[in-house]
């Protein structure tokens, strides 16, 4: 890109604040940071190269590798990509646990997110709350999936393992403990006079800009972006009557607010799961059959849409995938940052939008 | 000093980006639009946009088809004043604004519309280009 | 053996710092390198303090295959580390590049090829405990009697 001053403060690829590598490139005025510039190319590993030509009980393991943190969903829409091609139904008692490994997964992404803001922030006390109620989440995601990072939770036509009744007992009770914890640090940085400080008024993105950059999830939602959540298209989760977060601010305690109301929301949804399970088998049957699709679904970073042809065996012929994280990095970096006052506000607007280079490059 | 450390050249990184079958698709359809070929395109986006706005060019494009109102400026909407400012930023948009204007100066003086929109198309190109 | 290297070796038993520097993984194994900072494994309590500075680190651990950017740039960041210095790779795609070890990618792993590593921790993603557990089984072969070693 073109240079418009002299004084440029790299950020990264190594920095105490991210977890993984990105470069910003701002250049500033004083402190006031006029525009900055993104440098990728630290994760591509080109799996959208790889996935090519494989078939898709390949593609699956590779799908869910594309992104660690919310590997789940990608495992989902890939799979449910692969069904709708094939017009493979599913019965209602996978599509139910669907639900509720998702969510477990969308719990984990959020909370991991507001803790890294809040250690972004040095609030390392909230932040250390968050990371150890996270494995509670992943203690009960490998409850029923039988691993805490990447499951391969699901396969055309329903899932792999059935959830127990006393796992299910096992799973309501610590939810329950996560629900009051949670309650009781939303309050913290809700009510938190320094959070504020750090957080309110920082890193404002307008609702026009939010959608020239199609952002999505939290971000967009923060903004005041309606129908921006995926999840209200998805049939099971219009039986459980979901409905989405909105808030109007747009800054970055708008951001981390919609996350801490979107666990509780998880929360409720996986109770009412569990509550109303149907009974049944967990595994349909089925083929998977030459055809081309765009499928989307609610990442916990927003919209992910896998552009599928596969061929008459069940291969992947050609294959795009739209990550959330690519329209919100994009956004953030040149809607949020460009008018922060202060470089210490750089890192936590960018962490605020909850980037994932991973998912970013692919 | 302005050079930074440890930089390194982006431009085959770039280009894998822009070569993805998605991003292939909407560069070919913003080379159409303008009236070019793919490789001189793709050659200014290297050179202009950063990493992060060439991953993101595809959805800019889509919600720019979508959302570009130009206030039912039929001028505007032909020349693309809005989509090639704000959703995928390749003219400045004080340059846009001068093609604009002076487009619709031509249609009101005497030469013919379609001639007009072809000259300020032309000069779009020529901005993009540059 | 001198009175000054039985304090270095005490010091450093309780003192170690971790870099870690994901060069193209999935973020799976950063996550789970970042729980063992969770109170639950509690990784302070061995001395263990993990930040992501190159420069006073003790141990770099290497996660991922190598990306095209990382390939001169790996080399700079263990320059960088001050010595006795150790890596550690966490993970498969350090080891072997797991799954993206396949026609197309654009990867070139192993690590081993750029830098040193002194130990690996296979699995996809490894459990924090086992992070943790190379992380102190490591430590010691290497710091102990450092200076005496390099005379």
């Amino acid at each position: 890109m073109k240079k418009t001053v002299d004084v440029s403060i790299p950020l990264g690829p190594v920095h105490p604040c991210w977890k993984e590598p990105v470069r910003l490139k701002c250049e500033t005025a004083g402190e006031r940071v006029l525009r900055t510039e993104v440098e990728l190319g630290y994760m591509k590993k080109g799996i959208e190269r790889i996935m090519r030509g494989r078939p898709w009980q390949e593609v699956m393991f590779l799908a869910e590798r594309v992104c660690g943190i919310c590997s789940v969903i990608h495992n989902m829409v890939f799979i449910e990509a692969m069904e709708e091609i094939s017009a493979i139904a599913v019965p209602p008692r996978a599509a139910y646990l669907r639900v509720v490994v998702n969510e477990l997964d969308r719990m984990a992404s959020h909370i991991l997110a507001n803790f890294s803001y809040c250690y972004t922030i040095e609030h390392e006390t909230l932040a250390m709350y968050l990371l150890n109620t996270r494995e509670t989440v992943l203690d009960n995601l490998e409850r029923i999936t039988g691993s805490r990072i990447n499951t391969a939770y699901m396969i055309p036509g329903g899932v792999r393992f059935d959830l127990l009744p006393e796992d299910a007992a096992a799973m309501l009770a610590d939810l329950r403990e996560v629900e009051d914890k949670m309650r009781r640090y939303t309050g913290i940085f809700e009510t938190g006079p320094l959070i504020a400080l750090r957080s309110k008024g920082i890193g404002v993105m307008s609702r026009e800009e939010a959608i020239r950059a199609h952002t999505v999830g939290p971000t967009a939602r923060a903004s005041g972006v309606e129908d921006s959540d995926l999840r209200l298209r998805h049939p099971t989760y219009r039986e459980l009557g979901f409905t989405q977060v909105t808030r109007t601010e747009g800054d970055n305690f708008a951001r981390i607010m919609v996350r801490f109301q979107e666990v509780f929301q998880s929360i409720d949804l996986i109770r009412k799961c569990i509550e109303t399970l149907p009974e049944g088998p967990i595994r349909g049957g089925g083929l998977c059959r030459a055809g081309e699709v765009s499928y989307g679904g609610e990442a916990p970073r927003g919209e992910l849409t896998y552009s599928i042809k596969t061929d008459e065996y069940g291969r992947v012929v050609d294959i795009a995938i739209r990550t959330p994280s690519i329209m919100n990095i994009e956004a953030c970096a040149h809607s949020m940052i460009r008018d922060v006052t202060s470089i210490a506000d750089v890192t936590s607007t960018f962490i605020s939008s909850d980037p994932c280079i991973a998912c970013n490059e692919r | 000093m302005t050079g930074y450390l440890y930089e390194k050249d982006l431009r085959q990184m770039k280009y894998n980006i822009l070569t993805s079958t998605k991003h292939d698709e909407a560069v070919r359809a913003i080379a159409r639009r303008l009236g070019t070929s793919d490789a001189k395109l793709r050659m200014v986006l290297i050179r202009q946009f950063d990493m992060s706005l060439l991953e993101n060019l595809e959805s800019r494009w889509e919600m720019g088809q979508q959302h570009a109102d130009n206030d039912n400026d039929p001028v505007a909407e032909e020349l693309g004043c809005e989509l090639f400012t704000r959703f995928v930023p390749l003219v400045d948009a004080r340059v846009m604004q001068t093609i604009c204007d002076e487009t619709r100066a031509m249609i009101g003086n005497e030469s013919s519309r379609d001639e007009a929109i072809a000259r300020g198309k032309a000069r779009v190109r020529e901005a993009v280009l540059s | 053996m001198s009175i000054l290297q039985d304090i270095k070796n005490a010091v450093r038993s309780r003192s170690i710092h971790v870099a870690y520097v994901d060069v193209g993984s999935c973020n799976g194994c950063d996550i789970e390198v970042l729980a063992c900072l969770a109170p639950r494994y509690d990784i302070e309590q061995y001395g263990i303090y993990v930040h992501n500075n190159p420069r006073e680190a003790d141990i770099l651990l290497v996660i991922g295959s190598v990306t095209p950017q990382w390939v001169d740039k790996l080399r700079d960041i263990w320059e960088k580390i001050p010595e006795p210095k150790v890596a550690v790779a966490i993970g498969n795609c350090p080891i072997s590049g797991c799954v993206y070890a396949r026609r197309g990618t654009l990867t070139t792993p192993p690590v081993e090829n750029y830098i040193p590593i002194a130990a690996q921790v296979p699995g996809c993603p490894p459990r924090p405990t086992e992070i943790l557990n190379a992380i102190l089984s490591v430590a010691p072969l290497i710091y102990k009697d450092y200076e005496e070693k390099q005379r």
